[in-house]
């Protein structure tokens, strides 16, 4: 064998030119192994034979094992030292790749951060135009899902009821025997948006004759199907919530997890922004509803309607917009809000958007009948780039049951989704299942559906997998992976197109997808446009940008739906005495997020509970001092509910703005995998009833409620106290007083003390303003301010306020009128600085340990309030109370007017947490981390064996930039200084100042409205002095005098008075 | 009584006693088997104490976790309980020290165990700070020794490092002041005692042979160490004060809180003396020694700092009212009528209205009264702290983080400990030390000058008395 003639050599096989040397030094991507079991092989990680991406997997693992026990005393184990640095990566610095973060119908074009060939964090991809850059907490928490302990770790047959491990070649073979001689081939899965999947699924069922059944877990199928009737085409429509002047939503939560939220909530808040303080204008925004949706809290009105009314009242206000439609019943209130709506939107033609999260056709086609009169089609509700979010529809569901059921089907494919679980027909699905000879599941880790499987295929994680994604038409991004396989697993497109024998697919590549996917864009996306001459040109571009929008396509269609007989479709109001909407968590989705402990521990933004669902009731002013729950229900009282003959046990919340006669109950919980999830919450979806149409309702008319039944053992919710001067009628005088200021009283001695009204609506944390009042408040505000100032001015400590006018002085402005509350900055901070998560009952007992939380309050009519959202973190004040009174200087203030905590040097006295006025220092109370030397004090999160984080693998989703806290010391918010620290060398490096996009902090990029600002304070042309010069901008606790570095922007709400009366 | 007795100055010893009556009377304790009363009362305190320190360790283990203190209410019983021993371990060197300089011959009687209680209570203070800590084996950050990190030093800023210093110092005064006092006496011990006894108190004594260059440096050290003592007694407290006077927290950030905290702690002090030598007295038989006249002189004392802190509690409502401070005004408005205005009514009830009593001079001097006042005054007190720390924490300047509190039993079980410890320290002092200074009490024997009738008469009016003392109390 001739030698290598270069100079350059890697041991003594390259200098040989041995052939088997060669051809694995030329592939991007090894062998798939089991990292997590060969590390546990000392025989494996001794004898590393050369293979670039085992060794990167082992030294990645080794930096992520050495940065927890950094964190503690103990000695590092397996940290294996570069001896061949690989060109791609630099020890130290961080390597993004786009891809993009897919679950059924939902995604976002992202950016992974890997460092050292681990992929620890998510941000969005600012190239997407259809998410600019935003994020969902869904989103960012997906990373963790990659280090999720529960995942198959290869893949599995069941042989007389036992799970076994198993191989590939197994599988390949009993699927091969068993689609050899079926007869008939169903394929399930969520909605698609990869066109190369779905060419992957059609050569498979062109094989097999197996027809695909798509639905979703939270069907949105009456949309699709009123939408295929009205205008031909069976799509979502691409709506757009920036062009519109009034926005009127019937129960659709398009901010929290309607289709997609993170471009809508973008959206939105354009039309929100206040531009102009002299002139000011912004959108209408009203919301048509029964409990408090995430959207409903933003809206500027909102209508109550019970769930069975909200046909009539679509139908109601599609008689007075395009009138021959005779609408049911209607609660009066509701009637006079709709009418002056109708005013509202005729003035409004063309600038306005009806959207409904009804799953009824009929009102689905009046809702187009109504965009259609007010000439919105084209405008607000365009086709031309049309959304593929949503394709699924759960008759395809019943349909297939009734296949089973007679005898016509053998195999059933379940593609990561979870029927058995979040299909309303579960139980008769289930039943029907037992029939058929083969079930195989693609799924990742356990879940309902696969365990009635016999044999589970897992796929890759994301993050794993090659992929596309054309979530609106001719708007493509890509998916690619940020690390090779951690398990013995196979992308499901590869093991489908391995079952079809297809020739596209060259099973002896390296990465048989991979080569398989390009091949189509070549053919499909690369073939449709013209900007580049060669396809590998397109493709290199393609995974830089990670997104590649091309043109949409076919013009505006016209309406032809039926309206005579589409109102005649409508549900009909019920006269029950109680009715139960379901609604979707925007942490759980319908259950897919089950098992990941980032979106359990997510407070929802609107109740602030976690880890469960709650059981949303009304609440009213008892006219003394007491809000009233329904049936006098407080906080965390057990009840039982029974819908349509079946009893649950679930745990109750007083919930502002639930309507009376309504209660309101998360779907996506009571999951029996996951995080020992059937602890977490209880399950809905067997409640669910279908409609005529065939389609999922949301709601049940047939519900009651007891008494209390007991107490919950852990009521994990975040904050108990959730008004800010709501209003209300006073029982004696009919005046209108502030109700929870009264009901801050408990004992009155038996004076009739009514409560010190203005204790809390005096104090500066919120300032709101209608925009017809804007100029008012402003002066208010601007008044408010000048008094502080010129208290805080009479001091004997004058002379320091300009110790941080030199160099940075970081800062920050949250504009409250773009925040929608949506959690993404809080599951963002905990991925970027390793925030641990400390289960159900430590939240209960407040101990959560969130950097950053997101503070609701109501205000304005206690029936029916405002809703301001507040993320509130630390504030870095250049006066900081916290930093005084530490004995031992653990927490101190930079140059750069950060404030600081010395995680080694705190011993834990805890006197900085008591003394900051905003309540954002986190202390350490048992080893959430468990980075401790005695496993004694690790809490479980729901009765998990191994405490969450105990394992190497969890662990490898560590940010080795940012030190993990042992037990006893506090901890917050740092302004993201590891990523500061980045920016400024980056600016270094290429020997230039610093500018503001060099750095930022991980809640502003997760934004999806751009809410938060992050900055350089004597950057004087920045972005942020000008939001802060702004007059509606202050600080919170101005008076206090402790200096924050962060300001809010007053909220602003375009509110009709009227409509209270 | 047969003899003429002068009105002029009330005897501060009845009981006609002898020189060597005093000495045996209050040497013999240290001297005889332990009653079956003290042998229980001992046991008792050491399981407590045992459960105190198996909270303890319980804590150590696993963390403050075990607490059910949270992110809004970072402190809890823990800093109750030591500002709450804090303020009982005032009394012993208010009466050592400031007595002694304001001449009160009256204070003999009482300030030993006064003193050795103060201790105690100091010692039981003592263990909160250390264990309240996130890493407590991390404490020696807190004490300002060279270090290889810069040197590092601990912030001086810091009121929590004032304590350090404050507490520090008083125990160390605390101890000199007692330990001297207990110097005489021991040598009296060792003068009856044989054998390994002898030579413990011999070396305890520290060679005292009653020379009279002994005696003039002895009462030249109290002087100056009652000197060094008696600014002490004001600046613990009203360092300990600052660790909330200093604070941006609303009902913390307080300036009258240094003289109401010092006037609290000397209440609270008299009341746990009382408590203490009520029963003292009545189980070791010391009536003679300390007297009604001494229970009614610490009752005018507990009136008159119950009603400092009276005035102190309504002058920060009126403050908080005239301040036009929205969270001043709402935090005293959430003491009284929020969640926890059962705390704010407790306070006001046993350390403002019961007080008033002693308005009485025969409640004064009612023995069983006091000792339920006494009780009232200590339960009062606990609630004032604990008022101060946790319902001011519940509530603060954002609603959002709002929260509640109560202990776990790990907390109340540490507390429970420190009770148990106080108590089998001070059992054991009544064991090994006079708990009434021999030396001392014998100096003012001769107060009341015809009231001591010499060694001939002694026998006779000592039964007229015990007569009289018995019509007296009961």
């Amino acid at each position: 064998m001739k030698d290598n003639t270069s100079n350059i050599w890697i041991g003594g096989k390259d200098l040989t030119n041995d052939p088997e040397f060669i051809e694995i030094s030329q592939k991007e991507f090894a062998e798939p192994t089991n990292l997590i079991e060969d590390l546990g092989n000392e025989e494996v990680a001794a004898s590393m034979g050369g293979n670039r991406r085992d060794f990167l997997k082992f030294l990645g693992f080794g930096l992520g094992a050495a940065t927890v026990a950094a964190g503690c005393d103990i000695p590092v184990k397996r940290a294996i030292p570069y001896v061949v640095k690989p060109d791609s990566i630099v020890p130290g610095v961080a390597t993004y790749y786009s891809s993009t973060y897919v679950s059924g119908g939902e995604s976002l074009p992202i950016l992974v951060k890997t460092r050292e060939g681990r992929p620890i964090k998510i941000e969005g991809n600012v190239y997407s135009s259809i998410t600019h850059g935003g994020t969902s907490a869904r989103a960012q928490a997906s990373v963790l899902n990659l280090y999720d302990t529960s995942r198959f770790t290869t893949p599995k047959m069941k042989t007389s009821g036992e799970w076994s491990a198993s191989n590939w070649a197994d599988v390949d073979k009993a699927v091969s025997a068993a689609l050899a001689s079926a007869k008939g081939v169903r394929v399930v899965t969520n909605t698609v948006l990869s066109p190369t999947a779905k060419a992957a699924m059609a050569e498979f069922s062109g094989k097999f004759g197996g027809s695909l059944v798509t639905y979703d877990p939270v069907s949105s199928a009456a949309i699709l199907d009123a939408n295929e009737q009205s205008f031909g085409d069976r799509v979502v429509p691409d709506y757009r919530f920036d062009k519109a002047d009034v926005i009127v939503s019937f129960g659709a939560d398009f901010l929290g997890t309607w289709i997609s939220p993170v471009e809508y909530a973008a959206q939105w808040a354009k039309g929100r922004k206040i531009k102009d303080i002299k002139n000011p204008s912004m959108s209408r925004h009203i919301q048509v509803e029964c409990g408090m949706s995430m959207t409903g809290s933003n809206a500027d009105n909102r209508i109550m309607v019970r769930p069975s009314e909200m046909g009539a009242a679509i139908a109601y206000l599609a008689n007075k917009i395009i009138g021959g439609v005779t609408p049911p019943a209607l609660n009066k209130d509701a009637k006079d809000a709709l009418d002056k709506i109708a005013v509202e939107l005729k003035a409004a033609k063309g600038k306005s958007l009806i959207v409904s999260g009804s799953n009824n056709v009929s009102e689905q086609i009046l809702v187009n009948a109504i965009n259609n009169s007010l000439g919105n089609l084209g405008t607000t509700v365009n086709f031309g780039h049309a959304s593929l979010q949503r394709q699924g529809s759960e008759k395809e569901l019943t349909q297939l049951v009734s296949d089973i059921n007679s005898g016509s089907v053998d195999v059933v494919i379940f593609n990561q989704c979870n029927p058995a679980y979040d299909f309303a027909g579960a139980e008769a699905l289930k039943t029907a299942l037992a029939k058929v000879k083969t079930k195989i599941s693609f799924a990742a880790s356990n879940d309902e559906t696969t365990e009635m499987c016999d044999i589970v295929a897992p796929t890759n994680h994301l993050l794993e997998s090659w992929g596309d994604v054309e979530a609106k038409r001719g708007q493509f991004s890509i998916i690619q992976p940020t690390i090779s396989n951690l398990f013995d697993t196979r992308q499901y497109e590869q093991s489908l197109l391995t079952w079809a024998g297809s020739s596209n697919l060259d099973a002896k590549a390296d990465q048989p997808y991979f080569d398989y996917l390009k091949a189509n864009w070549k053919k499909t996306v690369f073939a449709g446009q013209s900007k580049f001459a060669s396809f590998q040109s397109f493709w290199d571009s393609v995974l830089q940008d990670g997104v590649y929008e091309g043109s949409g396509s076919g013009s505006t269609p016209s309406f032809s739906g039926n309206v005579a007989s589409a109102a005649a479709g409508i549900s009909k109001p019920s006269s029950s005495e109680v009715e139960v909407a379901f609604y979707e968590s925007i942490a759980q989705g319908n259950g897919q997020f089950a098992n990941n402990p980032w979106l359990q521990e997510m407070p929802d933004p609107v109740t602030r509970t976690s880890w469960g669902n709650y059981l949303a009731v009304p609440v009213n002013f008892d006219g003394v001092r007491t809000f009233v729950g329904y049936n006098e229900l407080v906080d965390g009282d057990l009840v039982d509910i029974t819908i349509g003959g079946k009893t649950l046990r679930v745990p109750v919340i007083q919930q502002f703005g639930q309507m009376e006669g309504t209660v309101s109950l998360a779907l996506g919980y009571g999951r029996q995998f996951g995080i020992k999830g059937d602890s977490v919450g209880v399950n809905v979806n067997d409640v669910l009833t279908v409609g005529k149409d065939g389609n999922v309702n949301y709601y049940n008319i047939d519900a009651t409620i007891t008494n209390k039944v007991g107490k919950e053992d852990y009521f994990s919710c975040v904050q108990y106290h959730h008004t800010m001067g709501v209003k209300a009628a006073e029982k004696d005088t009919g005046d209108i007083i502030n109700a929870d200021e009264a009901a801050t009283v408990f004992f009155d001695y038996f004076t009739g003390v009514k409560g010190f009204q203005g204790s809390l609506t005096d104090r500066s944390i919120i300032y709101n303003s209608t925009i017809k009042d804007l100029k008012k408040n402003v002066e208010i505000l601007g008044g408010k301010r000048a008094h502080a100032q010129h208290l805080n001015a009479q001091q004997i400590y004058n002379g320091f306020d300009d110790m941080y006018e030199t160099g940075h002085h970081w800062g920050m402005n949250v504009d409250l009128n773009s925040c929608t509350g949506c959690g993404a900055c809080t599951v963002a901070c905990m991925s970027e600085n390793n925030v641990p998560v400390v289960g159900k009952r430590e939240v209960s007992r407040h101990h959560e340990m969130t950097w950053l939380r997101i503070d609701r309050y109501y205000y304005g009519d206690a029936k029916n309030p405002n809703v301001v959202y507040q993320p509130m973190m630390c504030q870095h004040c250049d006066n900081a109370p916290c930093e005084n009174v530490c004995p031992v200087n653990a927490t101190n203030h930079s140059t750069e007017g950060l404030n600081q905590m010395t995680y080694n040097r705190c011993i834990g006295t805890r006197y900085c947490a008591n003394n900051c006025p905003f309540k954002v220092r986190r202390f350490n109370w048992l080893d959430y981390t468990t980075a401790d030397l005695f496993p004694a004090n690790q809490p479980s999160l729901a009765g998990e064996e191994v405490p969450y984080g105990a394992d190497n693998l969890t662990r490898m989703v560590l940010n080795p930039d940012v030190t993990v806290r042992a037990r006893g010391v506090i901890e917050k918010c740092s302004f993201c200084v590891q990523r500061l620290q980045s920016g400024k060398l980056t600016a270094k490096v290429e020997g230039r100042r610093l500018r503001d996009n060099d750095v930022s902090s991980a809640c502003m990029t997760a934004c999806p409205t751009g809410a938060i600002t992050f900055g350089d304070l004597n950057n004087k042309k920045g972005e942020l002095v000008k939001k802060n010069t702004s007059p509606l901008s202050y600080l919170v606790l101005e008076e206090v005098n402790v200096r924050p570095s962060v300001t809010y922007t007053m909220k602003v709400n375009n509110r009709d008075t009227s409509f209270d009366a | 009584m047969s003899a003429v007795v002068s009105p002029i100055r009330e005897p501060l010893v009845t009981g006609a006693k002898t020189y060597h009556q005093i000495t045996e009377d209050l040497i013999s304790p240290t001297e005889r088997t332990p009653p079956a009363s003290w042998v229980i009362g001992f046991i008792l305190s050491i399981i407590t104490f045992s459960f105190g320190a198996f909270c303890l360790l319980w804590t150590v283990w696993h963390g403050i976790g075990t607490w059910d203190l949270n992110r809004t209410i970072g402190w809890g019983w823990d800093i109750t309980n030591f500002v709450w021993w804090i303020g009982i371990g005032h009394a012993g060197t208010l009466i050592s020290a400031i007595l002694l300089l304001f001449r009160q011959k009256w204070r003999t009687g009482v300030n030993r165990a006064a003193e050795a209680m103060t201790i105690f209570a100091v010692m039981c203070a003592a263990i909160y700070p250390g264990i309240h800590m996130g890493r407590m084996w991390m404490a020696m950050f807190i004490f300002p020794y060279p270090n290889t990190r810069g040197p590092l030093w601990p912030n001086f800023n810091s009121p929590l490092l004032w304590d350090v210093f404050a507490i520090s110092t008083y125990f160390t005064v605390s101890v000199l002041f007692w330990y001297a006092g207990l110097v005489p006496d021991f040598a009296t011990i060792r003068d009856r005692a044989t054998g390994f006894r002898k030579k413990i108190y011999n070396f305890l004594s520290f060679g005292w042979t009653g020379s009279a260059k002994h005696w003039q440096r002895w009462e030249s050290l109290s002087l100056i160490l009652a000197g060094i003592a008696t600014p002490l007694v004001l600046s613990v407290h009203t360092i300990v004060s600052f660790d909330f006077a200093t604070s941006v927290i609303p009902g913390w950030h307080t300036t009258i809180f240094p003289p109401y905290f010092v006037a609290g702690a000397i209440f609270s002090g008299f009341a746990m003396v009382l408590t203490l030598m009520l029963v003292t007295r009545k189980l070791l038989k010391l009536e003679d020694y300390i007297t009604i006249e001494h229970v009614e002189s610490m009752n005018k004392v507990i009136l008159a700092t119950g009603s400092i802190v009276g005035v102190a509690y309504l002058t920060e409502l009126f403050i908080s009212w005239y301040s036009g401070y929205v969270y001043e005004q709402f935090a005293f408005f959430n003491r009284a009528l929020g969640p926890y205005w059962w705390s704010y009514f407790g306070m006001m009830f046993c350390n403002v209205l019961s007080p008033q009593f002693f308005w009485s001079k025969k409640l004064r001097r009612n023995v069983l009264f006091t000792f339920f006042m006494s009780i009232f005054i200590n339960i009062g007190m606990w609630f004032e702290r604990f008022v101060i720390i946790a319902t001011t924490l519940a509530r603060d300047y954002l609603p959002s983080s709002w929260s509640l509190y109560s202990p776990t039993w790990v907390e109340i079980g540490i507390f429970i400990g420190t009770i148990g410890l106080f108590f089998v320290l001070y059992l054991a002092f009544t064991r090994v030390a006079p708990v009434v200074a021999v030396a001392e009490i014998k100096s003012i024997l001769k107060t009341g000058g015809d009231q001591y009738v010499g060694p001939k008469n002694a026998h006779k009016m000592h039964h007229a008395h015990d007569d009289a003392h018995a019509h007296d109390t009961h």
